[in-house]
C-alpha cells in the first residue's frame, strides 16, 4: 500500500501520517515513509510519502501511489503523476469549479482514478466554527468513508482515540464524521 | 520481541544513543538533524538515564564540549546539520588526530537536493578529509543499530566516528523497536597527559602516521567484519549489471528492483563509505562486466577507487553531480546502463492542465501573523535604499517582501554588514546598511562578528529579530531563553540587549515587532547614531513565533475593494499567505484560509487605506 500526501506546509499533514502509520502497526504490519521538516515546511508545497508493507525505501514512485490525498487543490493536481493507474484521488478543493478543467478530467478519467472532492473549508465552517486544523481528520474520514484501500472506520478511530491530544479528541471525533458523511451523506 | 513504534529516523537514532550509555550528548540545531537531541532528553527522561543533555551556541561549542567529555573518559555524541560541520571544522580536523578515551560519536545530517540547507555539501568527504571513518544508513532503523557499532569502534580505535544520515533517513519514519534500556556508559577521570591532549607540531608528527595505521587497520575490519553493514545482493545467474550502492540511493534502488521483478542486477551495499571496504568494492566491480556506483551526493566511494574507470558514476556523466538521487532519477541511471529505455507513463493530459491552470510549487513563506514580516516591513520602508543582509534562518525568507539583499552563512548578517561598509568606505562613501538575523542566531555567531564591527567601528544597524526560538528548525530554546532540553534541567538566560551592550555597542533598543510605524523610527534613530559614531547600532524587534501560539488579540481584517487599486504593494512588500492578489479583478483580496486575524496589515500595510481593521460587527 502506497501513499502520497500532499499540502502546503502547516496544514497537519504529519499528524495523517501518523495515524495511517498506527493502523498499519495496529495490524503487524511494517511502514516506512517521509516527511518534510524545516525551511521546507515553511508555508510551502509539503509532501509526504507512506508505504505499509515489505519496502526499504520510504519514497513513493511516481506512477506507483494507491491513494493521493491532497489537502490542497493545486498541490494535489501537480502532484496526481504519483497516482497509479485505478488509484484513488482524496482532494480538499476551495474552488467547486477546481476540477473541471478539460485536460484534468480527461487525465482522471484516461487513468481510470477514482476521484473524490470535498469543500473541506466550507464543511470546517458550517460545522467546526471554521478552525481549519481539523482539515487532517476530515481527510481521513473522507478515506475511510471510501473504504480506500481497506481503511476501515473502526481502526481509523481508534488511531484517533489514541493518537489525539486529550483536549481535541472530541472534535477530532466530529471532524472525522463529518469526513465519513461527505462520503456516504 | 519489544515494542513497536513508528519512529522518525532521528528519534531512532537518539534512543539508540541513549541505549549505547551515552553520557554528554550536545547539538545546534539544523534541518534535518533538529529533532535528535531533543529526543534524546525525551528518551534519557524516560529511561532515567544521567545523560547530559545540551544545546550549544553553536556547533563548534557543541562539539568541543563533547569531544572534551570524551577526553575525560565519558560517551559523548554530537548532532548537527552539514553545514554545521563547517563551522566545528575545526576542533573536527584536530580532534580526528586524538587517541580519544570515551566513544565519541559526530552525527552530520545531509541534505541532498537540498530541502532546508544553503549547500548540498557531503559529510562524507569530510570525513575523508579528517580521516574518520564514517557510516552510512540506508534507512531509519539502519541508522539506530550503527550507533551501537560506532561507539564499539570508536573506543576501539579511541578516534572520532561519523553517522551521516540523509533527510530521508533522518526525516523518514519507520517501524521500529522501542528502547527499554540502557548501557552504562564508561568512568570517567581525567588523566593529566599533555602530550596526549595538546597536539603541538612535535606530537602531531608522531600522531598523524599512527593515525594513518589506525584508518588502515579500520579499512581492514570494514573489509571483514562490517557484513551487517557492507553486503551483496546477488543476481540470479549472471547478473547484466553491478551497482555499488550507499545510503538511501541503495534502499531505492532494492525497492525498485522488486517492483520490476528483477533478478539480474547485483547489488553491494557500502554502509561504510570511508575508509572504504576497498577488497570487496574492487573484487565487485571486477567481478561484473557493467558497473554502476549510485551514493549522495559527492564522489567519495568512487574517489576512493584505484582504477574508477571500471565503473560508471560521476566521473563520466552518468551520474547527475547534484541534486537527490530520487526513485525516477536512479530508474532512469539503471535502465539506461541495461540499455533499456523506461516506460514513462504518459501524462500529457495532466501537464497541458497544469500548464493551463498555472500551477507552480508553492514558496516556502513567512507564517500568516509572523512578527518577522511586520520587522521586515518597518525596515524596509524606514531607509528604502538600505542595503539589506540578512541571514540563515526563517528570516532568508524577507526576500519574499524584497527586504532581503543577502543570506551568507548563519552570523553573516553582521559581517556582511561590515564587507559592504569598509567597501564602501574605501570609495568614501557612507551608505545605509540595514541588517536582521534572528535571536538564536544572534547567539551561534552573530557575537564575534558584532565584536568586531565595534572594534573596527563599522556603522550600520543591526535587527535582531527576536521570536522567542530558534523557529525554522521546530522550536528549540537558546541562551537568550535559558530553556534546556532535559526535564527540570535549567539554565541562565542570557538577555540579547545584555550581550550586545557586553560588546560593547552603544545604541541598544528594543520595540515590538508588531508596532510597525514605532518599528521604522528605531530603524532610522539607530541609522543615524551608527553613522554620526561610526558604530553598529542594534536594534531588537520582539513579538513570539506564531508557533508558540500565544494568545494575542484577534483583529480581523477585510479588503475594501473600492478603496483597492491593484497596485500589489502588499503583495510585493507585505508578502502575507492571508492576502492574495485576483488576478481577474486585479485586486487583492483576503485569503481567509491562512488569514490569522493579527491585523498587522491594517497598520498601514496599505498606501491607499484599503486593508481595515473590520469594526465590531461587521463580517468578513
Amino acid at each position: 500500500m502506497k501513499y502520497v500526501i500532499v499540502g502546503i506546509g502547516g496544514q497537519g499533514i504529519l499528524f495523517t501520517s501518523k495515524v495511517l502509520g498506527k493502523i498499519a502497526i495496529d495490524k503487524g504490519l511494517p511502514v516506512i515513509g517521509n516527511e518534510v521538516h524545516g525551511m521546507a515546511q515553511r508555508g510551502g508545497s509539503v509532501i509526504s510519502h507512506f508505504k505499509v508493507g515489505d519496502y526499504r525505501s520510504p519514497l513513493v514512485s511516481e506512477g506507483h501511489a494507491d491513494v493521493l490525498m491532497a489537502f490542497d487543490q493545486n498541490e494535489g493536481i501537480r502532484s496526481l503523476a504519483f497516482l497509479r493507474e485505478g488509484g484513488t484521488f482524496l482532494v480538499n478543493i476551495n474552488e467547486p469549479c477546481a476540477l473541471e478543467n478539460a485536460h484534468l478530467k480527461k487525465h482522471l478519467s484516461d487513468k481510470k482514478i477514482q476521484t473524490c472532492p470535498f469543500l473541506g473549508y466550507e464543511i470546517l465552517d458550517r460545522h467546526m466554527g471554521g478552525n481549519y486544523l481539523f482539515l487532517n481528520v476530515l481527510i481521513l474520514g473522507a478515506a475511510s468513508g471510501m473504504k480506500a484501500e481497506g481503511l476501515e472506520e473502526e481502526q481509523v478511530a481508534a488511531a484517533l482515540k489514541e493518537l489525539s491530544p486529550p483536549k481535541h479528541l472530541k472534535a477530532n471525533l466530529k471532524a472525522f464524521e463529518l469526513g465519513m458523511k461527505v462520503i456516504n451523506p | 520481541m519489544g515494542k513497536k513504534a513508528l519512529l522518525l529516523g532521528n528519534e531512532a537514532i537518539a534512543q539508540a544513543v541513549v541505549a549505547a550509555g551515552c553520557q554528554v550528548a550536545t547539538a545546534y540545531p539544523g534541518t534535518p538533524s533538529s529533532e535528535v537531541l531533543p529526543a534524546i532528553a525525551a528518551c534519557a527522561d524516560r529511561l532515567g538515564a544521567p545523560t547530559v543533555v545540551e544545546w550549544g551556541a553553536n556547533e563548534k561549542v557543541a562539539f568541543e564540549a563533547a569531544i572534551a567529555a570524551s577526553f575525560a573518559g565519558a560517551r559523548a555524541c554530537a548532532v548537527m546539520k552539514q553545514v554545521g560541520l563547517n563551522v566545528a571544522a575545526d576542533p573536527f580536523m584536530s580532534g580526528a588526530l586524538f587517541q580519544l578515551k570515551g566513544g565519541m560519536l559526530l552525527i552530520s545530517a545531509d541534505d541532498p537536493g537540498p530541502h532546508s540547507s544553503q549547500t548540498e555539501q557531503d559529510s562524507r568527504f569530510f570525513a575523508m578529509f579528517a580521516k574518520v571513518p564514517c557510516l552510512d544508513p540506508s534507512d531509519p532503523a539502519e541508522a539506530a543499530a550503527m550507533v551501537k557499532d560506532a561507539y564499539t569502534l570508536s573506543e576501539k580505535h579511541g578516534v572520532i566516528v561519523m553517522l551521516r544520515p540523509t533527510t530521508r533517513v533522518s526525516h523518514s519514519r519507520q517501524t521500529v523497536e522501542v528502547v527499554e534500556g540502557f548501557e552504562l556508559g564508561t568512568p570517567v577521570k581525567f588523566e593529566k597527559d599533555a602530550e596526549r591532549w595538546s597536539p603541538l607540531p612535535a606530537t602531531v608528527r608522531r600522531a598523524h602516521p599512527h593515525h594513518n595505521t589506525r584508518i588502515t587497520r579500520i579499512q581492514k575490519e570494514f573489509e571483514v567484519d562490517w557484513g551487517r553493514y557492507n553486503r551483496e545482493r546477488p543476481a540470479k545467474g549472471k547478473a547484466a549489471l553491478g551497482v555499488v550502492a550507499g545510503g538511501v540511493a541503495f534502499s531505492i534502488l532494492c525497492d525498485l528492483l522488486d517492483e520490476w521483478g528483477r533478478d539480474d542486477v547485483a547489488v553491494l551495499k557500502v554502509g561504510t563509505p570511508y575508509p572504504l571496504p576497498s577488497a570487496l568494492v574492487e573484487d565487485f566491480i571486477a567481478r561484473h562486466e557493467k558497473a554502476l556506483i549510485l551514493e549522495e551526493i559527492y564522489p567519495v566511494i568512487e574517489m576512493q577507487l584505484l582504477n574508477r574507470a571500471k565503473a560508471d558514476g560521476r566521473w563520466n556523466g552518468v551520474v547527475p553531480s547534484a541534486g537527490e538521487l530520487l526513485p525516477e532519477v536512479i530508474e532512469r541511471i539503471v535502465l539506461s546502463r541495461l540499455g533499456e529505455t523506461p516506460s514513462e507513463p504518459d501524462v500529457s493530459e495532466l501537464s497541458a492542465a497544469v500548464e493551463e491552470l498555472k500551477l507552480t510549487p508553492r514558496k516556502p513563506q513567512l507564517c500568516a501573523g509572523c512578527p518577522h514580516r511586520a520587522s521586515f516591513f518597518a525596515i524596509r520602508r524606514a531607509i528604502p535604499k538600505a542595503i539589506n543582509p540578512s541571514d540563515i534562518g526563517c528570516y532568508s525568507l524577507g526576500v519574499n517582501q524584497k527586504a532581503v539583499d543577502t543570506a551568507l552563512c548563519m552570523g553573516g548578517a553582521v559581517t556582511v554588514s561590515s564587507g559592504f561598509y569598509m567597501a564602501h568606505k574605501a570609495t568614501g562613501q557612507t551608505h545605509p546598511i540595514v541588517a536582521a538575523l534572528g535571536d538564536s542566531t544572534f547567539f551561534h555567531m552573530g557575537l564575534p562578528g558584532l565584536l568586531s564591527a565595534v572594534y573596527n567601528k563599522h556603522a550600520f544597524v543591526l535587527c535582531v529579530l527576536d521570536n522567542s526560538l530558534t523557529a525554522m528548525t521546530g522550536g528549540q530554546p537558546h541562551p537568550g531563553l535559558g530553556g534546556k532540553p532535559r526535564k527540570n534541567d535549567k539554565g541562565t538566560a542570557v538577555p540579547i540587549e545584555a550581550a550586545a551592550r557586553g560588546c560593547g555597542v552603544s545604541f541598544v533598543e528594543a520595540v515590538d515587532a508588531y508596532s510597525m510605524g514605532a518599528g521604522a523610527e528605531a530603524v532610522k534613530r539607530a541609522w543615524e547614531h551608527a553613522k554620526t559614531h561610526s558604530t553598529p547600532a542594534v536594534l531588537v524587534f520582539r513579538h513570539p513565533c506564531m508557533l508558540l501560539r500565544v494568545p494575542q488579540e484577534k483583529i480581523p481584517v477585510t479588503v475594501l475593494e473600492d478603496k483597492c487599486i491593484g497596485c500589489r504593494y502588499c503583495i510585493d512588500y507585505f508578502a502575507c499567505p492571508g492576502l492574495v492578489f485576483d488576478e481577474e479583478k486585479r485586486k487583492t483580496s483576503l485569503d481567509i484560509r491562512f488569514c490569522v486575524s493579527c491585523g498587522i496589515c491594517a497598520a498601514g500595510v496599505c498606501p491607499h487605506g484599503a486593508i481595515a481593521a473590520q469594526k465590531e460587527g461587521e463580517s468578513a
